[in-house]
């Protein structure tokens, strides 16, 4: 009998041991990973603006850049990055979150939209769960740089702002490389990021004039 | 107490003569799926070792305390910790990494390798022993992987550690960055070494 | 945002994502068994029992307790627990109403709480923050797959032992990897099937 009693103190000891170890890690690491998720998405959001950041920027530097050149801003519930010249006047573009389902989980990415909202300035990805090597190839520069200078139109009856054609069959402006063997993920990106600009044009741009 | 061999033979004998994966193919699982990129596996391989060797050496010094009837749960316990603690470093100092090698990092806690060593070497030996008994280990079976990544990383990427290291015109084959690519390869590295070594074990070098 | 149907996550999880041919998990116990058809079987259908209650149950353990009580980082041990638990249960519930099922299963549960494939189901639905109903779905699924695949592999196994002459060097592990490589090959070819939409 006390064998047992004694099986389920030490149990209970060791534990607390352990978890409070793991905790002590844990707190003394969360602002550092808080930070590190912080300099990504400002380091994104920078270059979907096509705000040159040297290669290697410190973080500091990168913090202060994004401070200076960046502007948050909250349109009809939706969070906004407003990008400005160097003369902190003149817009240069704006950055928008998009996000949707991929094919094995969510997708979080951002778009850089022009300054007169007629074309995209660049996309980059933040997050994804896509099989490495295929679905993954999403955050390759080869098939985000293909997104530079795409022309935006509001959506009208079937046509969609872009179009991902399995490679080399695209023929129109607005039709690009999908992934080869990718056809789940590249489906799913075409489908949310066309909803989600269609939204931006439809919805969010008209608001945007009177916010900054 | 039986006497132990010296510590070096212990650390040799993890290393090649007993490596883990080549002669028990013991825990592969999980760390294959890093292997199509040397970085990851570097990155792995560290927080394997750092885990193989605090796990062994925490059971050893727990040994004569801990009640037989509930050691394995311990064992889990304490390696489970230590996989944590590594994953939230990997987190915040190397983001990147630690993205990119997703569950797999918390896949070390199923490993076999670890939990075998506990219950076979740690659970009855003095925490030196132990430490280097883990080390030899890990270390064995880290080079195993790295072999792996020296061969699908160059042939399906291209590049070692980001490095490009095949020749412009190189057709990079894909099916290297795949599973079956990593399948493929450790099978015919396991089937060399068990041609030019017979089970009834003799070593080289 | 719509969410994944979960009938098609089912699927997928068996052929296209298959946890064992595609994401490497639950090889272990494999490589180590002489590897019957029969006892195949017998593993893989108590896995899939296990994959789909334990990815169910973690996640409710993980969003609805450990989440809100900013407990996440505790999710390994919590999930083996789960999973140590509910195969416990299941192997006294089988050893006391079904014995016979148990004199044929009786090895294969207590291996079961230490075979990656069902952590890493749990892991995965973390990751990619699945709903309840799809973690049903991925868990039942990539049960299903691992079995099919070790089901295979085994009977593979089993035929060319029996036909065939092996050369030095590659009877047991290694044939089982070459094997294996070969089937996840030839599932690749699952990869374009299933649309999302």
């Amino acid at each position: 009998m006390t064998k047992r009693v004694l099986s389920v103190v030490y149990m209970f000891w060791i534990t607390l041991f352990f978890a409070s170890l793991v905790s002590a890690v844990k707190l003394m690491n969360d602002k550092r990973i808080e930070r590190n998720q912080t300099i990504k998405l400002q380091s994104i959001i920078l270059r979907v603006l096509q705000i040159p950041t040297p290669e290697q920027m410190p973080e500091q530097a990168l913090s202060r850049l994004f401070a200076d050149r960046v502007k948050e801003i909250d349109v009809q519930g939706k969070t906004l990055y407003v990008g400005y010249e160097e003369d902190g006047r003149t817009i240069r573009g704006y950055a928008l979150p998009v996000g949707g389902p991929g094919f094995w989980g969510p997708i979080q990415g951002m778009v850089g939209i022009a300054p007169d909202a007629a074309k995209v300035l660049g996309i980059a990805f933040i997050k994804h769960s896509e099989t490495p090597g295929l679905g993954g190839r999403i955050t390759e520069s080869w098939f985000t740089d293909q997104f530079e200078d795409l022309p935006l139109f509001p959506i009208e009856g079937e046509r969609n702002i872009f179009y991902l054609k399995p490679e080399g069959t695209s023929r129109a402006a607005n039709e690009l490389d999908a992934i080869t063997g990718a056809t789940n993920t590249s489906s799913a990106v075409e489908t949310f990021m066309n909803r989600e600009l269609d939204h931006f044009l439809k919805d969010l741009w008209g608001q945007i004039g009177e916010t900054t | 107490m039986p006497n132990l061999p010296p510590k070096k033979e212990i650390f040799l004998t993890g290393l090649w003569k007993d490596n883990p994966v080549l002669r028990q193919i013991l825990g592969i699982c999980s760390t294959l799926a890093v292997t199509n990129l040397m970085v990851n596996t570097l990155v792995m391989d560290l927080g394997l070792i750092f885990t193989v060797c605090m796990s062994s050496l925490t059971v050893s010094l727990l040994r004569k305390v801990t009640p037989l009837r509930i050691r394995m749960m311990v064992q889990t316990l304490i390696i489970a910790s230590y996989v944590i603690i590594v994953d939230i470093l990997i987190k915040a100092y190397l983001p990147d990494i630690s993205e990119a090698l997703g569950p797999y990092v918390a896949l070390i806690i199923t490993n076999c390798i670890i939990m075998g060593r506990c219950e076979a070497f740690a659970r009855h030996n003095p925490p030196g022993a132990s430490f280097i008994d883990g080390l030899g280990m890990s270390l064995g079976y880290s080079l195993v992987l790295i072999a792996i990544a020296f061969i699908r990383e160059p042939l399906g990427f291209g590049t070692l550690l980001g490095f490009r290291v095949m020749p412009q015109g190189f057709v990079h084959w894909t099916v290297m960055i795949m599973a079956p690519g990593a399948f493929f390869t450790l099978g015919i590295m396991v089937w060399i070494l068990k041609y030019f070594r017979p089970q009834t074990g003799e070593e080289k070098g | 945002m719509d969410a994944i149907n979960p009938l098609t996550l089912f699927f997928a999880a068996i052929f296209t994502n298959n946890i064992l041919l595609t994401n490497f998990l639950g090889l272990c116990p494999f490589l180590s068994m002489s590897g019957q058809k029969k006892s195949a079987f017998g593993m893989g259908a108590a896995v899939v029992f296990v994959m789909a209650s334990t990815t169910a149950l973690n996640n409710l353990v993980h969003f609805k307790v450990l989440v809100p009580l900013g407990l996440e980082h505790f999710r390994y041990i919590v999930f083996i627990v789960v999973i140590a638990a509910f195969v416990q249960m299941v192997e006294m519930t089988v050893e006391r109403f079904f014995p016979a099922l148990y004199f044929s299963l009786g090895i294969f549960l207590p291996l079961i709480t230490v075979n990656c494939a069902i952590f890493g189901a749990s892991l995965f639905m973390v990751i990619r923050e699945y709903d309840f109903v799809q973690s049903l779905a991925y868990g039942a699924g990539s049960g299903i797959g691992w079995m099919l695949a070790i089901v295979a592999i085994s009977a593979i196994r089993e035929k060319l032992q029996k036909t065939a002459k092996l050369p030095r060097g590659l009877e047991g592990p290694a044939i089982t990897l070459i094997i294996t490589g070969l089937l996840a090959l030839a599932f690749l070819a699952f990869s374009g099937m299933i649309r999302v939409q």
